[in-house]
């Protein structure tokens, strides 16, 4: 298997993992964007992996001017807010599929309309 | 412009997308205030607006000066929305009578900032039905930029034998609109 620093896998050996290196099929699906983020992670990735790869696939980022523009993970109608969770814990040992929703939190600031 | 998001040129409307928008903002827009639609449909360079989703109820704001849509109605029309491969084309919301049909700057910066969706601002709380009075934006090199009356009549497009449906969203799930 190619595994990289950042927790990925090649999609071509996706399909057949070392023991010990499982590997989750991960899509995550953002309501603007016709196609979701597709990509294989070993299952010791961490949430902000994920969420860091699908920002930059679907070209949005965190952000800070008047107001604070955060973007979060969804999973199973759930907030993630554990961002050093791996993917194996979210998932548990026998799940090798996960599917989210990038979705943005926007923090007012304090000047009116 | 990122993959992600192909180029549109034009924007087709089944002619009952505006009325069905305007049913569903009016009631808010008549006590004062704003209210607001998601269009959804398929996203290519002519892009065809299929589905409209009302958020009502829990997770939505509709106050005389703001319209907000909280991030869990956001997360449960993404849920419902992949599946039909519906994506975000739009977001149409009012303002009340006598404030004109532009964006402000919280409309700006709290709308979906990706490349080719549509902001639209209806004026009047919806009692204005001609979408040539509405404001018609389109985010592209980091900002909404207005649509002329010439963009308008170029790029958005009418079908009346189009079909739509409406359906309503709040942070619970997304459910069909029975009138």
């Amino acid at each position: 298997m190619e595994a990289t620093t950042q927790g990925e896998v090649s999609m071509q050996h996706a399909g057949h993992p070392e023991v010990g290196h499982e590997v989750v099929e991960v899509t995550v699906d953002y309501l603007p964007a016709p196609k979701p983020f597709r990509k294989a992670y070993r299952e010791q990735t961490v949430i902000e992996t994920v969420r860091t790869d699908a920002m930059a696939f679907f070209g949005v980022r965190d952000s800070k001017d008047r107001d604070t523009h955060e973007f979060f993970l969804e999973f199973e109608g759930r907030r993630l807010t554990n961002m050093l969770e791996t993917l194996q814990q979210l998932l548990g040992p026998h799940r090798h599929e996960a599917h989210f929703s990038l979705v943005e939190q926007v923090i007012q600031g304090a000047m009116p309309k | 412009m990122t993959a992600a998001y192909p180029p549109i040129k034009q924007w087709v409307f089944a002619e009952r997308v505006f009325g069905n928008t305007l049913d569903g903002v009016r009631p808010a827009g008549h006590s004062g205030r704003e209210s607001g639609v998601f269009w959804l449909g398929t996203r290519q360079e002519t892009s065809r607006v299929s589905a409209i989703v009302i958020p009502r109820g829990a997770g939505v704001e509709e106050r005389p000066n703001c319209w907000r849509v909280s991030p869990e109605v956001f997360g449960a029309v993404t849920r419902w929305a992949n599946p039909l491969n519906l994506c975000l084309l739009a977001v149409a919301h009012t303002h009340v009578r006598g404030a004109p049909p532009v964006l402000s700057w919280t409309d700006r910066n709290f709308g979906v900032r990706v490349p080719g969706v549509l902001a639209v601002v209806i004026g009047s709380g919806g009692d204005d039905s001609d979408h040539h009075n509405w404001g018609w934006y389109v985010f592209e090199n980091y900002d909404y930029s207005p649509l002329s009356q010439t963009e308008i009549d170029e790029r958005i497009s009418i079908d009346p034998a189009g079909q739509v449906e409406a359906w309503t969203a709040d942070a619970s799930g997304v459910q069909i609109l029975r009138t």
